[in-house]
């Protein structure tokens, strides 16, 4: 029996074992400490370990090697996009500890196991105490965020997979108010969630029966051995897209992200929407450049399609949405088609592009979500956007924030989302796609469109007479906000550091 | 010594013999799986589904996963779901009207389309010179042992892969813990607290118990009304819900006086 | 007998997995739906483990089913805390958000 014992570079993947210790703990505070005191601890754990994760992450620069066994991968890509979740996490963390909007107390219930309208949840509501479990979920998602694009075979992939996935699927449904639309988003993100994880699964099989191994290296080798054209891989890397796809909402399996969107509590869809999709891409980038890019006059078209429709469709929709939250999930859906086609253009270019992309839309998707949780009415929060009428009057500076995060959106210059779709687009012509090019370019002008109709609609608008009002940001959502904007003008105004900084990332080992 | 008789790659006939037994039958529990109306005869036909799966994996010499597979999957996944169905209601059954005209078509399709293209992309691949023309097998990798291998494996090659998916179990945990532990807001009452509330409340019977049912009752029937000793009705003796429908019928009829009490004597 | 009948089983398996997750309606059986789906890939796993020699697809069944138990434990936690709100579990009565 040769058993050789394995080598687990610790230093190396320290921030997944920092962020997955601090939840650990969290369910031990859950556990052993009193009540009251829980809500400071948890906070205090969270928010203090993601610091140290990204600390760890800095003090990785410039590794380059496979660790533990070849399951995990540290090189540029993953601490560029391990950082980034990192940020973006405390933006989330920030917001989902928020206690100041909510009359009752935060944006979670108090009690998840009361029926929605029964005499114990008002009792529990009434009481002021929150489910602090979510932030063990939260600081358990962002673990397996952290290992997405890191994994080195399919089945840490996979493990990481479900790992970000189940702890997202149950904080969609410990909405305060509205909780049967929250249960609903719950119920319908785990069902597709479910079935698009058993698809990558039978994909992997189909990719382990042609190459022997499920190893990305490992594959990328039998790939190029055998010239891979075989039929089993080819449907075995179909299904595998098929589950990452659903992950960032590509356009046929998008569907569930409006609901759950729309259903979850804001902070969770700020945290998921920002992070989920980083995460996802960045499996993507690895899969497609690193495990199969022998087979890439294969799926270029397939993506390139994916791209196309997820781009069109995706701006389509949002033009006629009503609510604020929808209306953001579409664009959501209409970004991924935009970074789908900075992945297409297989070139260094591609991948420095997307890198930025996710950067700049993750800071975006929180700042707007944040804002999304100021504008409240009586009922909580205000998302119609007839309620949005004239929201610049009554406070002049969150409106005025809000349109720089839609401009971002829209792609205008001096924020970052114009120097994200210029990188996108200009890697995606030098790879020779000029289609996807001008359809991008179509689509933003569509998409700016409606973007540009919420400024006007705030800033020139009569206000309703019985309209939300927006609540004046307490500190927490402050920070969020601050930070996720500053971000946004940085990157737009003086983005060469960032661009060098990831040019010298921007590229993969195997 | 039947190894020795085969070429590489193909199995033995008591496998085989096995195989086309089983196989059929997996294949119509399946499909009877998704057509049958109630969903307890689909946990059944799955449970059965999934035993008949860990026959396969032992005959593919994969023992230990057969018996995980039993252990676990059938043991105690499909034990929960069968659980969830029974707490969810056992005679509960899909209703056959579609409310999204053509999705069953639609749907029927697709996924038609879908085993077409798995089943052609397996036939043509493995059927030719592709992959399964030289089936390893696994008498090499299982020379120490199954177990042993999978171990070796596990512990070395895919440790990382096992350590993550502890974070997997703690949060399928608390998840459980967060939606279904119902905590109650208030301490229970204890028995004397409910004793010292009813002779503060001061009814009319604080400290003795109630009488035992049928000890004042007039008739068998449910909806006549006990008489306690000053004649009046008793007001537990009939359900509420007959109360509220205004079901209950007199007593006197049925009371006994004395003469019929000098009758039966 | 070639191993690859294994396979032609587990793509039938999966397909028809497939198919009960698009046309049944318990959220239940749905789920279920999904297991069998799941089942079908690890038989897949285990026959290409025979085929190419190594033991790492049965590694990877064993994966799955771990994976899966704690998926179905969340899963089921969810559909239970639906049901005690509406009384059903059926996902034509969950409609509340739409397009």
């Amino acid at each position: 029996m040769n058993f050789h014992v394995p080598v687990i570079q610790y230093a190396e993947v320290l921030p997944i074992l920092i962020v997955l210790g601090a939840a650990v703990l969290g369910v031990l505070v859950e556990a052993f400490i009193p009540r009251s005191l829980r809500y400071v601890f948890q906070v205090v754990i969270s928010l203090g370990s993601i610091l140290l994760a990204f600390v760890a992450v800095v003090r990785l620069h410039g590794t380059s090697h496979v660790a533990v066994e070849g399951s995990v991968v540290v090189d540029g890509p993953t601490l560029f996009l391990q950082g980034t979740l990192l940020l973006l996490a405390i933006g989330g963390v920030l917001l989902i500890a928020e206690r100041g909007l909510d009359t009752g107390g935060s944006a979670f219930t108090a009690h998840a196991a009361t029926l929605p309208g029964s005499e114990a949840e008002r009792t529990a509501l009434a009481s002021g105490i929150i489910q602090t479990e979510v932030f063990p979920l939260t600081l358990f998602a962002l673990g397996g965020m952290l290992l997405f694009p890191a994994a080195g075979d399919l089945v840490t992939m996979f493990v990481a997979l479900e790992v970000l996935s189940l702890p997202l699927y149950l904080m969609s449904g410990l909405a305060r108010r509205r909780r049967l639309l929250s249960q609903e988003a719950a119920l319908k993100y785990f069902l597709l969630g479910a079935f698009s994880s058993a698809f990558f699964l039978y994909g992997s099989a189909l990719i382990y029966g042609y190459a022997g191994t499920v190893s990305l290296s490992g594959i990328r080798e039998a790939i190029s051995s055998n010239a891979g054209n075989d039929l089993v891989l080819l449907m075995g890397v179909a299904l595998v897209t098929v589950g990452l796809l659903f992950k960032v909402s590509a356009v046929p399996f998008h569907a569930w992200t409006p609901d759950v969107y729309q259903g979850a509590p804001t902070p969770v869809t700020a945290f998921m929407a920002a992070c989920t999709k980083v995460a996802a891409f960045g499996a993507i980038l690895r899969l497609f450049y690193v495990g199969l890019s022998g087979l890439r006059w294969d799926w270029r078209p397939m993506l390139s399609g994916v791209a196309i429709v997820t781009m069109v469709l995706g701006v389509i929709w949002a033009l006629t949405q009503t609510d604020m939250k929808r209306m953001l999930a579409y664009s959501s859906i209409a970004h991924a088609g935009f970074i789908l086609t900075g992945v297409v253009a297989v070139n260094k270019a591609g991948l420095e592009g997307s890198l930025f992309y996710l950067a700049a839309y993750g800071f975006t998707t929180i700042g707007a979500f944040a804002i999304v949780t100021l504008v409240r009415d009586s009922t909580g929060e205000a998302t119609h956007l007839s309620q949005w009428s004239g929201l610049a009057r009554r406070s002049p500076l969150v409106a005025s924030t809000f349109a720089l995060f839609l401009l971002a959106y829209a792609g205008i210059p001096l924020t970052s989302g114009f120097v994200a779709k210029f990188a996108v687009f200009a890697a995606a012509y030098s790879s020779g796609s000029s289609a996807l090019v001008i359809v991008g370019v179509l689509s933003s002008a569509i998409a700016a469109f409606f973007y540009i109709r919420v400024i006007v609609l705030m800033f020139f608008a009569e206000p309703k007479e019985d309209g939300p009002t927006v609540v004046v940001p307490p500190i927490m959502t402050t920070a969020a906000i601050t930070l996720a904007a500053s971000v946004t003008l940085v990157l737009g105004v003086m983005p060469s550091s960032v661009l060098d900084l990831i040019k010298s990332a921007a590229r993969f080992t195997f | 010594m039947n190894t020795l008789a085969l070429s590489a790659g193909l199995t033995g006939a008591p496998e085989a013999v096995l195989f086309w037994i089983l196989a059929p039958l997996i294949v119509l529990a399946a499909i009877g799986m998704i057509l049958v109306k109630k969903a307890v005869h689909s946990a059944l036909l799955l449970a059965y589904i999934m035993i008949s799966l860990a026959i396969f994996y032992i005959a593919q010499d994969a023992p230990f996963l057969g018996v995980v597979q039993i252990v676990v999957y059938t043991g105690a996944v499909m034990m929960l779901f069968l659980f969830i169905l029974m707490l969810v209601g056992v005679d509960s059954a899909d209703s056959l009207v579609e409310t999204i005209r053509g999705q069953r078509v639609v749907a029927l399709l697709a996924g038609l389309s879908l085993g077409a293209l798995l089943i052609g992309a397996l036939g043509r691949s493995l059927l030719g010179a592709g992959i399964a023309g030289g089936a390893v097998g696994l008498d090499q990798a299982n020379s120490g042992g199954n177990v042993q291998g999978l171990a070796t494996l596990l512990f070395s090659r895919y440790v990382w892969a096992f350590e993550v998916v502890s974070a997997l179990l703690i949060t399928a945990a608390l998840g459980a813990m967060v939606l279904g532990h119902r905590e109650r807001p208030v301490p229970r009452r204890t028995q004397r607290q409910l004793s010292e509330d009813r002779f503060r409340e001061g009814s009319e019977l604080p400290g003795a118990p109630l009488p035992s049912p049928g000890v004042f009752s007039r008739h068998n029937a449910v909806d006549i009304p006990a008489l306690l000793p000053d004649g009046s009705p008793a007001p537990t003796s009939v359900s509420r819900v007959i109360k509220a429908r205004g079901d209950v019928l007199p007593t006197a009829p049925f009371e006994l006086n004395k003469e019929s009490q000098g009758e039966q004597k | 007998m070639n191993p690859a009948n294994y396979l032609f089983v587990s793509a039938l398996l999966f397909t028809i997995g497939a198919l009960g997750v698009l046309t049944r309606r318990n959220s239940i059986v749905i789920f279920m739906c999904v297991e069998l789906m799941l089942n079908a890939a690890n038989l897949a796993f285990v026959t290409f483990a025979r085929i190419q020699g190594n033991l790492d697809g049965q590694v990877i069944a064993f994966f799955t089913m771990v994976v899966a138990a704690c998926e179905v434990v969340v899963g089921l936690a969810i559909i239970v805390s639906i049901y005690r709100s509406r009384r059903s579990a059926s996902v034509d009565d969950v409609n509340l958000l739409k397009f």
